[in-house]
C-alpha cells in the first residue's frame, strides 16, 4: 500500500485548501450576482472559461512532471528549449480554444436573443483574463514543479488540485475585477 | 514521447480534445442552470455546485495525471492502479464530508434558510456530495483509465489528450450525478 499512502498523504492537505477554495468561488460567484446576471454571456461562459484554464494548467503540469521524471527538463529554474516548445505549444492552444469558445458563447447568445453590452470590450476583458492567468499560472507551475520535485514529491499530487481550484476561484475574480474597472 | 513533443504537436493534440472540454461544460452550464433553478434550495446548492465541480481538479485531474506518468515511464501496473484508485476514492470521501460540513455552517452562519426551517437536513447536506461526487468518480476512474490506455498503445500523449476531454466527461456526469443525488434523496 506505499502507493496508496504516497498519494494519500501527499494530496489530502491540498484537496481540502483546494474544496475550501472551491466553496469561497461558490460563496463569491453569489456575493456577485447581480454583475454576473447583467452580463449573461460572462455567466454563460464561464464554466468554460474555468475548465480552459483549468485544463491548460493541468497539461502543462503533467507535461512538466513528466518532463522531470525522465530528466527533459533538468530540475533547475532555467529557459530551455523544451519549456520554450511547451510555452508556446500552450499558448497557441490555449487563443485558439478561447476564439471557439467566445465563437459559441456570442452564437448561442445570439440564439437567444439576449442583448450584449459592449461587445468587444467584453471580448477584450475576457482575451486579457485568460492571457493574464495563464502567463502567472504558467511561471508559477513551472518554479512550484521544480521545486517540489527537488524535495522527493510527485508536483501532479499537490499542482493539479491546486491550480485548478486556483484557477476557479481567479477567473471570475479577475472578470469580474476587469469589469467593474472597464465597463 | 514527451520529451519529442513539438509546439505544433502539442497544438495538434490538445486543442480537438480542448474543444471538447469547451462543448461539455457550455453543455453542463446550460443543464445546470435548467436544473437548479427548479430546487427550492437552489441558494445552497449553487455554494455546493462549484465545490463538486472542482472535483476535477482536485481528484480526476490528478488520478489521470499519475496515471499517464505511470504509463509513459513504464510503471504502469494493476497494484498500482488499484491503489491509485482506493487513494483517489479515500479522497474523495475527505473532501465530500468537508463540503457538506462547510455549506452546513454556510447555511447556519450566513444564509439562515435552510436548516432552520427544516427544508433541507444537516445529513442531507453532508450526504449529498458524498454520493454525487462517488457516482461521478464511479464513470470517470474507468473512462479515464480507458482513454489513457488507448491514448497511449495509439502513439498519443496521454498527458496532452485526456484531461482536457475527461474535464468535459467530469463536469458533464458531476452535473447529472448531482440532479440524481438530489431526486434519489428528495431534496426539495
Amino acid at each position: 500500500m506505499d502507493y496508496f499512502k504516497k498519494v494519500f498523504k501527499e494530496s489530502i492537505f491540498i484537496v481540502i485548501i483546494s474544496s475550501f477554495m472551491g466553496l469561497l468561488s461558490g460563496i463569491f460567484l453569489s456575493i456577485n450576482e447581480k454583475i454576473i446576471y447583467a452580463i449573461p454571456i460572462i455567466l454563460l461562459i464561464l464554466p468554460s472559461l474555468n475548465s480552459l484554464i483549468g485544463d491548460i494548467c493541468t497539461v502543462l503540469t503533467s507535461r512538466l512532471t513528466t518532463h522531470l521524471y525522465i530528466g527533459s527538463i533538468p530540475p533547475k529554474v532555467q529557459k530551455s528549449e523544451r519549456l520554450v516548445q511547451d510555452f508556446i505549444g500552450l499558448l497557441i492552444t490555449i487563443l485558439l480554444s478561447l476564439l471557439v469558445l467566445i465563437i459559441l458563447g456570442f452564437i448561442i447568445v445570439i440564439s437567444t436573443g439576449i442583448n450584449i453590452i459592449s461587445p468587444f470590450l467584453i471580448l477584450f476583458i475576457i482575451i486579457l483574463t485568460i492571457l493574464s492567468l495563464f502567463f502567472c499560472l504558467f511561471i508559477f507551475l513551472f518554479i512550484s514543479s521544480i521545486y517540489l520535485f527537488k524535495k522527493g514529491k510527485d508536483p501532479n499530487n499537490l499542482l493539479i488540485p491546486f491550480v485548478t481550484s486556483l484557477a476557479d476561484f481567479l477567473t471570475p475574480l479577475l472578470l469580474i475585477t476587469f469589469i467593474i474597472i472597464f465597463i | 514521447m514527451e520529451s519529442q513533443d513539438t509546439k505544433g504537436k502539442i497544438v495538434q493534440e490538445t486543442f480537438p480534445s480542448e474543444i471538447v472540454s469547451i462543448i461539455g461544460d457550455i453543455l453542463a452550464g446550460l443543464i445546470l442552470t435548467l436544473i437548479l433553478l427548479t430546487f427550492k434550495s437552489f441558494l445552497i446548492l449553487i455554494i455546493i455546485i462549484p465545490a463538486l465541480l472542482s472535483l476535477r481538479g482536485n481528484l480526476s485531474g490528478p488520478f489521470i495525471a499519475r496515471t499517464s506518468k505511470d504509463l509513459i515511464i513504464g510503471e504502469f501496473n494493476s497494484k498500482s492502479w488499484i491503489e491509485n484508485v482506493l487513494s483517489t476514492y479515500a479522497l474523495s470521501i475527505v473532501t465530500a464530508c468537508l463540503i457538506g460540513i462547510f455549506s452546513i455552517m454556510l447555511d447556519l452562519f450566513l444564509i439562515k434558510k435552510f436548516i432552520d426551517k427544516k427544508i433541507i437536513s444537516m445529513e442531507t447536506l453532508i450526504i449529498i456530495p458524498i454520493i454525487a461526487i462517488l457516482l461521478t468518480l464511479s464513470i470517470s476512474i474507468p473512462t479515464s483509465t480507458f482513454l489513457n490506455y488507448l491514448a497511449f498503445r495509439y502513439g498519443f500523449n496521454p498527458n496532452n489528450v485526456v484531461n482536457p476531454i475527461m474535464t468535459a466527461v467530469d463536469d458533464f456526469f458531476t452535473v447529472i450525478c448531482f440532479y440524481f443525488t438530489l431526486l434519489m434523496l428528495g431534496v426539495p
